[in-house]
């Protein structure tokens, strides 16, 4: 009984560490318009919008994550092997990991930048200078949050796999669970604030991202601090119900019939998902409503 | 499944003589891992190759929109198809690791829900964002009607794109893709896993209980290996984007399906080598 | 052969820096065999060289192969390197001496057949596709292996898969703590397969420039080659680890700095809180 609660309590606290990841991932990447989002902000200047948003492509955002938090991870374990305390090597870890992030940002965006000349986007220096530090602090949040689970897991829950292959299974999981959660609310609803709402952006507007704010000109701080408030939100917990769930009925049900009970429970929530997912779609076809009459569907 | 692509163009075309060479290679492959290992090697291959296949069939399912669906211009997933399979068959990978004690059945089935269930929260909060987070309800741009639910689809297209967010159909696919990717990537690893605890004491000269981190580690690094090479192969083959099992890129899958076989017996092959000589 | 589309604007040939970068890469893996020979571990930053130029070989045949659009993303490419590469390395390592170029071959079997697969069964029909799987599948096993001389001080499986691990003064062989026992293998996997792919990923575009990109893939291998330093401190002696750690710093400071400066001689402008200019006059 001991150890099903001390499992539960390990449970509930990768959970919340899993939705403060998440929310630090998707808000991180949409300041830096990593991900999907990107293709915009490297087409806008070749169809004639000059911008101040940062152009961080780092790899799409699973692979990216994926060797953040493998990284940090590596590092806390061989400070862990150096015989150094747990919590101060995952911290010593995942700040050198952050330096890695911060370094490659920089580089992506000097580099797309650059690349761009023929168009006239210059390179903004003071951009460099005060977006990299937001980012490198959120990735911080979301390789820290990602690493100590991945400790707890393999440390308090026993999982087989070394501590680095963990960071990497759930690294790539983090930025494949905020990069499909986050990015359409970015790239749909903030950079093209200029846009019909409640429609896709026509293909015809591709590139003419919103350049200025409420006063003077955009710039990627007010990315991060708009879609925080859905997009992060969202993908923190969509990754935290990921990690949650997945590790909650192994605790609980794996004992039962051998296996069996953590299947079916798991087959039961895919199936509360399913009926979620469905109501969702069928929710949204009653009120907003079609955009064309039904007849011309032919 | 003889009706190759609706479409006849280049990219959809099978190529018969590729494919006949394709399995040439994997009889090969599958004759030489016989000499070399006639036992546990052959079993653990064709297991390896078993999982490959499923990685490789599964991720044809997963609808991936890529960076048009980040716009709401097109349906799916807003991001590439070889990482998010990748995100659902490792998470998938995890479970089913965790549950290796329970043998085979268990352990890859308890892979493939891990799999399903991290596709159906993502697939769900998609959703969930495209509707509650921007007003846009979801419509696919490759069919009239949802083959699932019957919905119709082209009056609930936005103007000027090609669909957006997630039909159901989309939905069922990405939860099947995850299930598949989950438990092909659980597969390959206790085949492997098995093998190395079973031969690697003799191999390294050391009593069982110290190879075991050697066994899980390596199998586990191999199980992340060969997924990403199906995976990308999956990738190439659909060429970046896919709305789920309605879309008629989906009828390539023969074509991945020989694809992932050879590549997952040649990387089984030699990573059964390891142990062998 | 059909005519590619796009041409290299000046710069050295790919074949020049496929050579190039093959015959240092072995050189220099070859070089890590010194710690043997003279039984210290102080020349195991010869892999992080290694390494280094393997992947600026690599780097530059992704350029090849992406500048036809393989319908994908770039990163893509760096993952099936690397993903056939482990299995490749891995197995080259049960031969000692020789692993380097077993790794070699292996790598470039499996590439190959990969590159088949990828061209006629898949039916991509890209004209440089099976000779840039092959050579990426050889960049991803030899920069592995690269990262596997650095980080343990030798390439054989043996050293891969033991450890030492010291308890109250007392030096316990480990396995749990070894480069494959304790997963760094994954660690490495990603900083290559990440380092590869980043350079052409970031330096896309109509202003690609040769040196600019070759630059980014120096300065992308020493800045793995600091973190794996670090790493190496677990498996080996600190003074070698030190050196790693002092000559990756060197290089990543001057690569980078160098790149900046590409960087400031290729971009439009180079401004500092200014606003966006005007472009009616354009």
């Amino acid at each position: 009984m001991e150890q099903i609660v001390f499992g539960i309590g390990i449970t509930a606290l990768t959970g919340a560490l899993a939705t403060i990841a998440g929310s630090a991932e998707d808000t991180e990447s949409n300041i830096g318009s990593q991900g999907d989002p990107n293709s915009q902000v490297q087409l806008a200047p070749q169809m004639g919008f000059v911008h101040r948003i940062f152009n961080k492509a780092i790899a799409g955002e699973p692979p990216a994550y994926g060797l953040w938090c493998a990284l940090g991870a590596g590092l806390a374990w061989a400070f862990m092997a150096m015989q150094i305390n747990a919590v101060l090597a995952i911290v010593l870890g995942c700040v050198l990991a952050v330096l890695v992030q911060g370094v490659y940002a920089t580089t992506a965006y000097l580099g797309r930048t650059a690349s761009l000349a023929k168009f006239g986007q210059p390179v903004y220096v003071d951009i460099l200078k005060s977006m990299t530090s937001v980012t490198m602090a959120h990735a911080f949040i979301a390789i820290f949050c990602t690493v100590t689970l991945c400790h707890l897991i393999n440390g308090a829950l026993g999982h087989p796999f070394p501590l680095p292959l963990l960071g990497l299974i759930w690294g790539i999981a983090l930025g494949a669970a905020g990069s499909a959660t986050g990015n359409p609310y970015y790239g749909k609803e903030r950079q093209y604030q200029n846009q019909k709402f409640g429609a896709g952006v026509p293909i015809s507007a591709s590139g003419n991202i919103v350049r200025y704010a409420e006063a003077g000109e955009r710039n990627s701080l007010d990315n991060g601090w708009f879609t925080a408030k859905i997009g992060g939100s969202a993908s923190g917990v969509c990754f935290g119900l990921i990690v949650f769930l997945e590790i909650w009925r192994t605790i609980l049900f794996e004992k039962i019939s051998a296996g069996w009970g953590a299947i079916i429970v798991g087959i039961l929530m895919i199936l509360i998902f399913t009926v979620i997912d469905r109501y969702i779609e069928v929710w949204a076809r009653k009120n907003y409503g079609p955009y064309t009459e039904a007849k011309v569907a032919s | 499944m003889s009706a190759v692509a609706a479409k006849p163009q280049a990219g959809g075309a099978m190529n018969p003589t590729a494919m006949a060479v394709g399995v040439v290679m994997l009889l090969i492959i599958l004759a030489l891992c016989w000499y070399v290992s006639p036992g546990a090697g052959l079993m653990a291959l064709v297991g390896v190759i078993i999982g490959g296949v499923l990685i490789g069939f599964g991720t044809h399912f997963v609808p991936v929109g890529g960076a048009p669906a980040a716009m709401g211009q097109a349906p799916g997933i807003a991001t590439g198809v070889a990482m998010l399979a990748a995100g659902a068959g490792l998470a998938g990978l995890f479970g089913g690791a965790w549950a290796a004690e329970q043998g085979l059945v268990v352990a890859t089935i308890t892979g493939g829900v891990g799999g399903g269930l991290m596709m159906a929260i993502t697939c769900m909060m998609v959703n969930f964002v495209y509707v509650f987070g921007m007003g846009i309800p979801a419509a696919s741009g490759k069919v009239l009607y949802d083959p699932i639910t019957g919905d119709s689809q082209k009056e609930f297209k936005s103007q000027g794109t090609e669909g957006h967010g997630l039909p159901f159909v989309s939905f069922v696919g990405g939860v099947i893709g995850g299930f598949l990717a989950g438990a092909g990537g659980t597969i390959i690893y206790l085949q492997l896993l098995s093998l190395y605890e079973a031969t690697l004491p003799a191999v390294m000269g050391l009593p069982p209980a110290q190879v075991i981190p050697i066994a899980v580690a390596a199998a586990g690094m191999f199980a992340v290996g060969l997924f990403l090479v199906n995976a990308v192969l999956t990738a190439y083959n659909i060429t970046g984007t896919i709305e789920g099992p309605h879309d008629p890129k989906f009828k390539r899958w023969p074509r991945a399906i020989v694809a992932s076989a050879v590549a997952s017996a040649l990387c089984g092959f030699v990573a059964i080598l390891i142990v062998a000589i | 052969m059909s005519v590619k589309i796009e041409v290299i604007e000046g710069g050295i040939p790919h074949q020049k820096i496929m050579i190039g970068g093959l015959v240092s890469t072995l050189v220099c893996l070859y070089l890590t065999y010194l710690n043997v020979l003279t039984n210290t571990e102080m020349f195991a930053f010869f892999g992080g060289l290694a390494m280094i130029t393997a992947l600026i070989w690599g780097s530059h045949t992704i350029k090849v192969l992406c500048s036809y659009g393989i319908g994908t993303g770039v990163p893509s490419a760096g993952m099936i390197a690397f993903g056939s590469g482990v299995i490749a390395m891995l197995l080259a390592t049960k031969f000692g001496m020789a692993a380097p170029i077993v790794a070699l071959v292996l790598a470039a079997v499996i590439g190959f057949i990969l590159g088949y697969i990828s061209n006629n069964i898949l039916n991509m029909k890209i004209p440089a596709m099976v000779q840039a799987l092959t050579e990426m599948a050889v960049v991803g096993a030899l920069s592995l292996m690269g990262f596997a001389a650095l980080i343990t001080g030798g390439f054989t499986f043996a050293g891969l898969t033991t450890g030492e691990v010291s308890m109250l003064g007392m030096t316990v062989s480990s396995n749990q703590i070894s480069f494959i026992g304790g997963g760094l293998i994954a660690v490495a996997f990603l900083l290559g397969a990440i380092a590869i792919q980043h350079p052409f990923n970031a330096c896309l575009g109509p202003g690609w420039k040769q040196d600019r990109m070759l630059m980014l893939t120096a300065e992308c291998g020493f800045l793995s080659m600091i973190v794996a330093a670090f790493m190496s401190f677990a498996l080996i002696s600190a003074g070698s680890a030190i050196i790693s750690l002092i000559i990756a710093i060197l290089g990543w400071a001057y690569t980078y700095n160098q790149y900046i400066c590409l960087s400031k001689r290729d971009a439009a402008a180079w401004l500092d809180a200014k606003p966006i200019p005007d472009m009616e006059g354009l």
